[in-house]
This record gives C-alpha cells, sequence and structure tokens, in this order.
C-alpha cells in the first residue's frame, strides 16, 4: 500500500492511495457553511461524494457512498461543529475491480478518507481502517484480491475496524455479497484485525511524515 | 462568480497595479505559459496532467455499441468534465455554474467539434456496431486554466489509448484480448491545444469601450487573475496553425490586432506543447514494446 | 517530540485545561481527536496541528474581508466558505450612533474575536477592550493579503524567536499584520517588495528556520531582475 497527504492545494485535506490495483484519491473540506437544506442545530452535517473513474455516477457510487457514510458518520465527532458542513469526496482513479464488485474501492475510499479527515484536522472520535476480502470456492479466504481472484470467488467482504492504541477496537462496518457460512464470515473478520492493524501501522507513518512536513520550519 | 471566495479590494488593486507594472503575483512573466508536466499512467489512455497548482486528469475507455441513426458510418465519441467540489468547494457537485459550463462547452468543442478524432475510423459494421470512445476528465485541484490543462489531459489520453483488436466476419465482431492481439491506437486527425488569455482593464471597462484603454492582457490565468480578469479569451489552434476555436466570453470589445497577437502566442505554446506530447507518447510507446519483447523472447527461447 | 493520533490514549492529571485537539468523553475519559503534536503541562494539555481551515476562537487576532452590511453590523468573512461574522458598527473606538465607520465591501479589517460560541454567530471587534481605544485593530488600507497555514501565522504572531521577519527587515521597511485566521497582510513602499517579501513568507513555510535567510535572498533577487 502507498499513500500520500496533502496532495491537493484547494481544499482542506487530501490523500492519495494505492493499494493493490486500486487507486483513489479523497478530499475533506470543512468545517465550511452547509446549504440551508444540509445545515443541522447541533451538529456538522456530512456530505459524501463518490465518483466513478470512468462513466458518470449512478447507483453504485450512491451505494459506495452510503458505505462510506456509515464509517464517517460513527467516526467523525460530528457535534465539535454544529450548523457546520463537513464534505468529503471521494475520487475512484482505477477500480481495479469488475464493475459488480464494490469491496475494494470500498476499502480504499474508507482508508483514504481516514487520511484526508486527518489531514484537514476534523475532529475523530478513534482512527480506522478498512480493507477488502474474497472467499474463493475451494473456501480459502483471500485478503486484498485481485480482479481475477474476486471473478473467481464465491462472496466479496469489506470489514472496517475502529483502532484504539494501535490495537483493533471495535467493528465499524462489515459488508458481503455472495454466498458464504457463519464460520467463514468469522474468520474473515478475524483475518481483518490483523490486515487492519497493519494498515494502521503503515498510516501512523503517513500521518507522521505528514506532521514533520507540516512543522518543517519549527525551531528545535 | 466563484461563491464563497471573497478577494478584498486591496488585493485587487495591487494584483492589477502589479500586473501594469508588468509583474504577476505568481513570478510568471505575463506572456508566459505554466510549465505542463504530463504523466502517463499504467493503463492506456490514462493521463494526469499538472500546471502549476492545476491538475486533471483523463481515462479514455471504449465499448462497443450502435451507432446514431442519422449517422450510421460514424463511432461515438464523448467527453465529459463535470467538476466535483474536490477541485475546489466552490464548485457543487450536481449542479454545473455558468463557469463550469463554459468550462465543458470550450473542452468539447475544442476536441470533439474539430474532429480531432476520426469518427469514421470507429465504424465497425455500418448502422449497427461501432466503437464507443468516452473520455472522463476528473478535474482535481484547480488554479485556473482548466480549459487548457482538461484539452491537453484529453488530447494526451486519446493519442495515448489503445483499444481492443477486432475481427469482423460477416455479422460477428470478434473482440480479442490484449495478450491474444496487439491493440490498436485510435485514428488522431491533428491536436487542438487551448491558450487561454485573461484581459485587465486597469482603468475600468468604461475607457475600454472609448477605445483609449491601456489594456493588458496575460496568457494563462491562474485562479486568482481569473477571479479578477474582466474578460477572457481561449484560442484553440493546431500546429498546422488551423485554428479551431476562438471563444471570447465577458463582453469586452476587442481589438484584431490583439486577437491577431494572441493567436500568434498561441500557435509558438501549441507548437511546444504537440511536439512534447509526441515524444512523450513515442517514449511510453518504446518502453512498453521493449517489455513485451522480453516476453516474446522468453517464450521463443524454447 | 511526541506525535499522537486519534484513538490513542492519554494520561491526564486530574485538573487540567484542554487545549484545542484534545475533548472530553462522555465516560470521562480525554481523547485527542486530532493528529499532531502532544503538548502538555501541569496546568494544561493541547494537540498542536497545522490546518488550514480556521475555526473561530475568543481572543483571536484575525484578518477579515467586508462582504456586506445588514442593521447596525459589518459582514465579514474570515476564510473562503465558512459562516461569514459579524462585526458591530460599535465595536470601534468612538463610534456611535452618528459616527459610523465607514467600510466598503472588499475593504480588509485587523480585528479581534470577540465571541466565539459554536451554535451561534461568530463576533469580532476592531478595538481593545481593556483601554476602549484601536489597540492596532482597524481598517488595512491598500498592500496585499495571502494565506498561510494556521500553526505558521501562530508562530509568526507569537515566537519572537522566528528569525524570519528580523531578517525580513534587513530587505525592506514594511508593515504586516497576521491574523490567526491565516491571513497575512503586508505593505511595503514598494509593490516588488511587497511581492518579494509575500513570497518568501509564504515559502518559508516549506523550509527550515535556518534557511529562511536563504529564501529571503533569492525571493529579493529574482524580482529585481
Amino acid at each position: 500500500m502507498e499513500s500520500q497527504t496533502t496532495v491537493l492545494t484547494r481544499v482542506d485535506g487530501s490523500a492519495d492511495l494505492v493499494h493493490g490495483e486500486t487507486r483513489a484519491i479523497v478530499s475533506v473540506s470543512g468545517p465550511i457553511e452547509p446549504k440551508a437544506r444540509q445545515e443541522l442545530p447541533a451538529a456538522a452535517a456530512l456530505e459524501v461524494i463518490v465518483r466513478a473513474d470512468v462513466g458518470v455516477a449512478d447507483t453504485r457510487e450512491k451505494l459506495l457512498e452510503n458505505k462510506l457514510r456509515s464509517v464517517l458518520s460513527q467516526t467523525i465527532l460530528t457535534t465539535s461543529y454544529p450548523r457546520q458542513l463537513i464534505q468529503i469526496v471521494a475520487q475512484v482513479l482505477e477500480s481495479g475491480e469488475d464493475e459488480r464488485y464494490t469491496c475494494k474501492e470500498a476499502a480504499s475510499i474508507i482508508n483514504g478518507s481516514y487520511l484526508a479527515l486527518i489531514d484537514a484536522g476534523v475532529a475523530l472520535q478513534c482512527s480506522f481502517a478498512a480493507e477488502s476480502f474474497a472467499i474463493a470456492q475451494d473456501g480459502e479466504v483471500i485478503t486484498n484480491p485481485t480482479p481475477l481472484d474476486l471473478r473467481q470467488s464465491k462472496s466479496s467482504h469489506v470489514v472496517c475496524y475502529s483502532i484504539r492504541d494501535a490495537k483493533v477496537d471495535s467493528l465499524l462496518f462489515s459488508d458481503s455479497i455472495g454466498s458464504f457460512t457463519e464460520t467463514q464470515l468469522y474468520s474473515v473478520l478475524a483475518r481483518g484485525t490483523e490486515s487492519v492493524e497493519a494498515h494502521h501501522r503503515h498510516f501512523r507513518s503517513t500521518i507522521e511524515a505528514k506532521i514533520s512536513k507540516d512543522f518543517v520550519w519549527k525551531l528545535q | 462568480m466563484a461563491k464563497g471566495i471573497e478577494t478584498s479590494a486591496n488585493e485587487k488593486a495591487f494584483i492589477i497595479d502589479a500586473l501594469t507594472q508588468g509583474v504577476r503575483t505568481d513570478g510568471r512573466k505575463l506572456d508566459e505559459y505554466r510549465d505542463v508536466k504530463i504523466s502517463l499512467g499504467s493503463q492506456y489512455g490514462s493521463v494526469d496532467v499538472t500546471m502549476g497548482e492545476t491538475r486533471v486528469l483523463c481515462r479514455i475507455s471504449s465499448e462497443i455499441v450502435a451507432p446514431y441513426e442519422d449517422r450510421p458510418f460514424e463511432g461515438l465519441f464523448t467527453v465529459s468534465t463535470e467538476i466535483s467540489p474536490m477541485a475546489s468547494p466552490m464548485f457543487e457537485q450536481g449542479r454545473q455554474s455558468d463557469d463550469e459550463l463554459l468550462i465543458t462547452r470550450t473542452v468539447e468543442k475544442a476536441v470533439r467539434r474539430s474532429n480531432a478524432l476520426d469518427l469514421e475510423s470507429l465504424c465497425i459494421i455500418a448502422g449497427a456496431k461501432c466503437w464507443s470512445i468516452r473520455a472522463d476528465v476528473h478535474l482535481l485541484n484547480y488554479d485556473g486554466g482548466f480549459i487548457d490543462a482538461s484539452c491537453i489531459a484529453v488530447m494526451t489520453a486519446l493519442q495515448h489509448y489503445k483499444k481492443q483488436d477486432i475481427t469482423v466476419s460477416g455479422e460477428q465482431v470478434l473482440v480479442h484480448d490484449f495478450s491474444e492481439r496487439s491493440p490498436v491506437g485510435l485514428s488522431i486527425l491533428h491536436v487542438p491545444i487551448c491558450v487561454t488569455f485573461a484581459f485587465f482593464n486597469p482603468h475600468g471597462v468604461e475607457q475600454n469601450i472609448k477605445g483609449d484603454a491601456k489594456e493588458i492582457y496575460v496568457v494563462d490565468p491562474n485562479m486568482q487573475e481569473e477571479l479578477l480578469k474582466h474578460g477572457i479569451l481561449t484560442v484553440t489552434i493546431n500546429k498546422n496553425r488551423e485554428v479551431c476555436q476562438v471563444s471570447k466570453a465577458g463582453g469586452l470589445p476587442m481589438d484584431a490586432l490583439t486577437l491577431m497577437e494572441c493567436s500568434h502566442k498561441a500557435f509558438t505554446i501549441a507548437e511546444k506543447l504537440t511536439n512534447d506530447i509526441k515524444k512523450l507518447i513515442e517514449e511510453d510507446d518504446l518502453q512498453r514494446k521493449g517489455s513485451q519483447w522480453k516476453m516474446l523472447s522468453a517464450s521463443n527461447d524454447r | 517530540m511526541s506525535i499522537i493520533i486519534p484513538g490513542d490514549s492519554v494520561q491526564v492529571a486530574n485538573s487540567v485545561a484542554l487545549g484545542p485537539g484534545v475533548v472530553c468523553t462522555r465516560n470521562r475519559s480525554v481523547i485527542p481527536v486530532t493528529a499532531g503534536i502532544l503538548e502538555e503541562n501541569s496546568k494544561s494539555i493541547h494537540v498542536e496541528s497545522n490546518g488550514r481551515r480556521y475555526v473561530p476562537s475568543t481572543n483571536d487576532y484575525v484578518i477579515g474581508t467586508v462582504t456586506g452590511s445588514f442593521g447596525d453590523a459589518f459582514r465579514v468573512s474570515l476564510s473562503d466558505f465558512t459562516f461569514p461574522v459579524s462585526l458591530s458598527a460599535m465595536a470601534f473606538p468612538n463610534a456611535s450612533k452618528k459616527n459610523r465607520p465607514n467600510l466598503k465591501v472588499g475593504s480588509l479589517v485587523y480585528a479581534r474575536v470577540s465571541s466565539a460560541i459554536p451554535e451561534i454567530d461568530v463576533e469580532i471587534e476592531c478595538l481593545d477592550p481593556t483601554t476602549g481605544k484601536d489597540g492596532g485593530f482597524g481598517l488595512l488600507e491598500g498592500g496585499y493579503v495571502f494565506d498561510v497555514s494556521l500553526a505558521y501565522a501562530r508562530t509568526l504572531l507569537f515566537n519572537p524567536n522566528y528569525p524570519l521577519l528580523n531578517q525580513l527587515v534587513k530587505k525592506c521597511q514594511f508593515e504586516i499584520a497576521i491574523g490567526l485566521n491565516g491571513k497575512i497582510w503586508i505593505k511595503t513602499d514598494d509593490l516588488k517588495h511587497t511581492l518579494a517579501a509575500a513570497n518568501a513568507i509564504k515559502q518559508c513555510q516549506l523550509v527550515p528556520s535556518s534557511e529562511c535567510s536563504n529564501v529571503i535572498n533569492s525571493a529579493f533577487k529574482s524580482l529585481s531582475q
């Protein structure tokens, strides 16, 4: 996985994330002034936009928006910004999967959003990270499957955990498509904790690099 | 006008004052085009263009569809330039502002209406099947010059793109995978390049109408200049000195001589850019061929 | 320097003041909510981070652009795309119903945030509340305004040891106003000097403080050509 923050200048926070075949860029602006219909009296409104790499946005992008929103509404401390708007735009640059799957893109935009939110300095209750999985015909669990793995798989999954003190804390989001057994899902969830913690270690080094770059002018 | 961005009177006066002295806030000369960085992606037809802080990405995709009934011998070509708030929060999602519409239309006219892509070569079976080529332009960061950057991105991506080879037997069309047959490029007739000029009337627009304004124009305005401009002109030209489009907005009257001067400047820029793009594509081609040869020789060794 | 990110745990003494970047949760534990450098002492704790989006806070010195007026107050924009704040026409030295300050749309003002409650409109004022005099606040005439990052603006305003301004003054005379909303207004006698100074300040954000003088020199050199 490769990640980089502060890649765009017109927004408050941004991140570019490459994970396997998938690449996404996420931007965050906020807290800014919402449109009148978005405004909430006691919390920040979230505007989540997902854009496809090819073609116009349709139901598939709306579905991804909903998945991303369900993670973000649990992690962003919206009560810190009453009446404000936090705008998250995720642009998929390379989907790395066929159109009927969304797991790889979902994991990438969740991870990208985390870094972009950190870059923007939006208040978060905890850290989080996500990973995609596929279960092959023989029952094997494949972490971050290739497009070919997905095509031959029985089911695809995406899991997102919150992280406290570099350890997995609780399950924020899990989404599965296909046929699988209960034990298989549990093994996916278990495998998820390992890779999510590994991702988090990577993100931490990205964030540390960002902070030292932010304060390069600081007197020692 | 851009919603949400407030430019103070001080800033405005300063920038215009600077322009009359021949200085731009980003340190460029008045007729200096920003450095254009183009990088080609791993996939065919994926291009990343950076001009100053402006960043534009283009992806080309293709599929086989039925042609329009009234144009049975032509393929389809669409350019999509939707601007999301990622480029700047001043762009609203799902609602096109006038500026956005102008950008989209100008790019569309520059590339599609000037026949840069040979549509007839996309025809497979007349009236039944043809290629549909789609260019998705993603505008990532806005610092002026969206038209120029988008046009460069689309034209580079079209030249870089390769589609699957096909065999036609009767009504049957067989699409060959990349591993089966080497992919084929698109037929590009010419490379239009857009160059934008912004006009300023330091003594007010009224002076211009009287005809004694000391008008200043700059090449490739950045965002601040685009917000403060009095008029804007986009010249689309190719390296054969053919002007494909002149688009002028803002309502300022304009001298014919200035237009000529701008077109000449645009030509020098377009010529340089066209050659740069060509060189880049050739280098990329060579690199790809190199890796292909290695694959072939590996199988020949046996 | 200890870097902290959301989800890390912090140990705090019983009674400390919580600054930006840390909040107290419902079950009375203190958690960091932004990524940055943890700064703590016996009285307070906060996370120092370098953002770009300004959130108003009481007593901050800010630079705003007047965008309109309503009733007895002016509408002022502190940063792009955020809610406008209000500047009462009475919040000027010697202001009265008859002696109304003359601010036009597009004017720049240097002001202090007098009230910043998230749920209601933020208010700013152009006078020193302890003396009732202007205290350096008010209309900014001429000059040039540009954006820098928030933590950098704080350092420029509050850290006298940061070498930039002392070195810049060797090159030209200037008048400067630093807004904690990441806006800096600068004015010199010569337009080119203003631009060079502005560019130098912007570029110094990207280099260690030891290289400030090199940046200033090259900024002034490139403009004298």
